[in-house]
């Protein structure tokens, strides 16, 4: 058999397998957004009730490593709490990857609201609308676009991340590639694995180019 | 009755004092121009009205009711939230960098207030908005981003936004300043206009042609204090206070 033919043999084990990789990522990054949401505007709030407990999240979740955090709930959490034994290895890595990404989104999405000019809180609340109207109608609508960029990196580097949970066994595109390099005796494999994550970026990539021309509409002067 | 009145309001930041007791009392109908070289607190007294920058000590009352009153920046009044939002609605603000949101078109940004606060209906707030911008001339604009407008433009649809929660009062903080000079006539008409159709205004201004014409009061600013207080017509041939004179002779 050529190398050609094994590579295209390998092909539809990898495909597979890539469906988890790519699943993890996109539920993650999605759940992850949702809390950063929270604790970006509790980073920018003033209140300390709320603010305290928004940077020590993101302290910890940024200053302790991904894979420690994995290894912390799929490990760590079932030996102190009997009760919380995660048995699916996919939701343990959700659950990490969801934890650990909302910190780095927080900080995306409080930059972005902070760099919106002072004058349109001021110019909203002039107007009579809340604090919590003015963020939802007029600052977070404009902070969306400038947070494009950054979360488009931020998503390619979870999908490149995700690779880490082959080490607790999860078959993700990692964990298959390196069986199929273990089994076979053939470390060609990793040229397919590889070209797939590229086109995986590449894919995303493209996606959040065409979001972020679309959001930026408003902006031109033509 | 007066629409705005304060008591020796003050504005204290550490040892530096932005504003120093400042009294001043604007009557229904009334058009007021503040005058004075920059620093000297102007832009800080109209932002104390509406509420954008807190006093330190001082009363500030609205149509007599009083809506703010501090010692060594302490309040001393307890209103409820709604009643504090109600009585600061009163006032409609106008700012010197227009402060227009950029994702609404013109006439969504004059819907966005009477839309979300007041609870007016789409149909209703659009009819209003349309005859604000047919007001400020720029009915043919209302679809318009504000990245698309001139600098004129987008300070008169902020003059319609500010008048479409139907304010007592307009307060505009230097809304000619940042203008390239050629566009400064069409704004400081529709603000003549404004204060024809017996609109009350406190202007802070550089504009003396305006103070000149339109106001019925010049009040002069300098180092934080309210230096003089008089019509247009004694403050620019014969002021009283020293300072607005040596003021007067050095931008003339």
């Amino acid at each position: 058999m050529s190398s050609f033919e094994k590579i295209i043999n390998w092909l539809p084990a990898l495909l597979n397998a890539t469906g988890t990789t790519l699943i993890l990522t996109i539920t993650s990054v999605v759940c992850a957004l949702i809390i950063s949401i929270f604790l970006a505007l509790g980073k920018i709030s003033k209140r300390r009730i709320i603010k305290w407990p928004s940077t020590a999240y993101v302290f910890f979740f940024r200053g302790t490593p991904l894979l420690m955090q994995l290894f912390f709930i799929y490990y760590t959490l079932p030996q102190i709490f009997p009760a919380m034994n995660i048995s699916s290895k996919f939701l343990a890595a959700f659950i990490a990857f969801s934890l650990n990404v909302a910190a780095y989104l927080a900080e995306i999405i409080r930059a972005a609201i902070q760099s919106i000019d002072k004058g349109q809180m001021e110019a909203a609340r002039s107007l009579g609308l809340s604090y919590g109207q003015a963020m939802r109608l007029v600052i977070i609508p404009q902070a969306y676009r400038r947070m494009i960029p950054p979360i488009c990196n931020e998503f390619i580097m979870v999908l490149k991340d995700t690779s880490l949970v082959s080490i607790i066994a999860l078959t993700d595109l990692t964990f298959q590639t390196k069986m199929i390099a273990s089994n076979k005796a053939s470390a060609l494999v990793y040229i397919p694995a590889m070209a797939i994550y590229l086109c995986l970026t590449a894919v995303f990539t493209i996606v959040f180019d065409r979001l972020e021309k679309k959001l930026s509409v408003y902006e031109s002067n033509e | 009755m007066s629409l705005i009145r304060t008591v020796d309001i003050c504005n204290k930041f550490g040892s530096l004092q932005v504003m120093k007791n400042v009294s001043l009392t604007v009557e229904q109908g009334e058009v007021v121009a503040i005058i004075g070289p920059s620093g000297a607190g102007k832009s800080t007294f109209l932002r104390s009205l509406c509420g954008l920058e807190k006093i330190t000590d001082g009363e500030i009352y609205v149509d007599d009711e009083l809506l703010e009153k501090r010692v060594d920046g302490h309040s001393q009044l307890h209103l409820s939230h709604e009643k504090r939002a109600e009585m600061l609605l009163r006032m409609g603000m106008v700012f010197q960098r227009f402060n227009l949101f950029p994702h609404k078109t013109a006439i969504q940004n004059i819907m966005l207030a009477p839309m979300n606060v007041k609870n007016e209906s789409e149909k209703m707030a659009r009819e209003k908005a349309m005859a604000l911008l047919e007001q400020v001339g720029l009915s043919d604009r209302a679809d318009d981003y504000p990245a698309r407008l001139s600098g004129g433009q987008q300070q008169r649809v902020a003059i319609a936004r500010a008048l479409a929660m139907e304010p007592e009062i307009m307060l505009l903080d230097e809304p000619t300043s940042a203008l390239d000079p050629e566009l400064v006539g069409d704004v400081l008409a529709v603000m003549s206009d404004l204060a024809k159709s017996g609109m009350s205004m406190l202007v802070v201004t550089h504009e003396m042609g305006f103070a000149k014409e339109v106001a019925d009061r010049v009040v002069f600013m300098c180092d934080g204090e309210l230096a003089s207080d008089e019509p247009p017509s004694e403050f620019f041939t014969n002021p009283k206070n020293p300072r607005a004179r040596q003021f007067l002779s050095s931008i003339l």
